[in-house]
């Protein structure tokens, strides 16, 4: 999938007026000046990013649903799931941490992810939307907002600080977050933001 | 000013000398006379609205909100009764003395290196703009794009507090609170990525040409390459 016409852009980073034709799949095309990316044709990037959306989306749910760590110390046994840390930091008094957390790493995400899949299947199918528009400037807005693959590494650290105290238990979730993490990554990794809108406004009209 | 001598302010070649505005939602390319993307509806601006002034008072709040940040505690270790506050630095100084020397690194380093470097960073961006120097503008559009990668990162001290949060509570035994300054520094994190997200790197560019001679012989055959690059790459 590529531009419908060649299209003349402002680089996004420099301002260099741009003009990109036709770029076969694989191809990206970069500004002459900064070198920032201006476009990438990603082979079948669109249909790869729902797939991932698709993975993504159902990888999140399970990791809601799951115990994603537990710790055993002196026969005491604690579970900790995903809903219940949100839980525990507002019961602590602190609902601006819980909404600091689970907004980056749950919320943000899932919202975009909807937003992804809503926008991608209405492209494939080729039917006029002019919801288009508003869904893909909300895409666009939240994505400084998600954090993630930084939740991650923030849990990998966490699990080296309280192996110092307790024996820890991966849950079912922990695994479906990094994998949720790997495939969200992929869905945003092969979209691309010029193709995108060049696709929602043949369709929003 | 008319807005004819506006546009010609800008160096040749740019979107802008020609009184085209970049969508920054949509990268669509329009008129800069129209307030509107005509394609997405986003608001539409040759550059950010008064992008330095903006970034420079977003630093200052988060250059504010992280002594809070750093001074009061970020979690409580209650262990057998007996409470033991900890700061990010307290934190990063007991996982030393316990030979976790990768994980003290990474704490430092996300919660001090990058929020403190990424600073001071966009001060020297601002600076450079404001005074229009001429250091290399590649490196500072590298410097930039680092910026705005390393951003989020900083999270990863206040994610690791509400894990232990969640899982830490046995009881009597030994439980672990938040403290005041996970708020504190989740506004640092994100007074820092508003800042980077106002901070027009354009704004690197746009004395090229005015005040260079060797950026006027550059110029020509990058506008040669700049108008085949899609059939180039």
């Amino acid at each position: 999938m590529t531009l419908t016409h060649p299209t003349q852009i402002g680089c996004a980073e420099c301002d260099l007026l741009v003009t990109i034709g036709g770029l076969s799949p694989g191809e990206r095309a970069s500004c002459p000046r900064c070198g920032h990316v201006l476009m990438e044709n990603t082979p079948d990037g669109m249909t790869r990013s729902l797939a991932f959306a698709l993975s993504a989306a159902l990888l999140l749910v399970m990791s809601m649903c799951f115990p994603f760590l537990s710790i055993q110390a002196n026969g005491l046994e604690q579970v900790m799931t995903l809903p219940r840390s949100a839980y525990e930091l507002y019961m602590d008094g602190y609902l601006s941490i819980a909404i600091l957390v689970m907004g980056p790493i749950i919320a943000v995400p899932a919202m975009m992810i909807s937003a992804l899949i809503a926008m991608l299947v209405a492209i494939r199918r080729g039917v006029p939307a002019p919801w288009l528009v508003p869904t893909g400037r909300f895409l666009f807005f939240l994505n400084p907002w998600s954090m993630v693959e930084v939740f991650v590494v923030g849990v990998l650290v966490s699990l080296v600080k309280i192996g110092a105290m307790a024996t820890v238990i991966l849950g079912i979730s922990f695994w479906a977050y990094v994998v949720f993490s790997i495939c969200f990554i992929s869905a945003l990794t092969n979209l691309d933001r010029v193709l995108l809108w060049d696709r929602i406004e043949e369709l929003a009209g | 000013m008319s807005m004819d001598s506006l546009y010609s302010s800008f160096p040749r070649g740019t979107a802008a000398a020609e009184g085209l505005a970049s969508c920054h939602t949509c990268c669509k390319l329009a008129p800069a006379s129209n307030h509107r993307c005509p394609r997405c509806g986003s608001a539409l601006h040759l550059r950010t609205t008064d992008s330095l002034q903006r970034t420079i008072a977003l630093v200052v709040t988060a250059i504010v909100l992280y002594i809070p940040a750093n001074v009061l505690p970020i979690m409580t270790t209650t262990m057998l009764g007996t409470a033991e506050p900890s700061t990010i630095l307290g934190g990063v100084v007991l996982l030393i003395h316990h030979g976790s020397y990768p994980i003290a690194a990474v704490i430092f380093i996300a919660s001090i290196v990058v929020p403190t470097g990424k600073l001071m960073a966009i001060i020297w961006l601002c600076w450079t703009v404001s005074r229009k120097q001429n250091t290399s503008r590649e490196q500072r559009t590298r410097m930039y794009r680092v910026v705005e990668f390393v951003g989020k990162w900083s999270m990863t001290d206040v994610f690791v507090v509400s894990i232990l949060v969640a899982l830490i509570q046995l009881g009597g035994l030994l439980s672990i609170s938040a403290g005041p300054a996970a708020i504190a520094f989740g506004g640092v994190v994100i007074g820092t990525i508003l800042a980077a997200e106002s901070f027009d790197p354009r704004l690197i560019w746009d004395q090229v040409g005015n005040d260079e001679e060797d950026d006027e012989e550059r110029i020509e055959p990058l506008l040669a390459s700049a108008q085949n690059n899609g059939e180039a790459r």
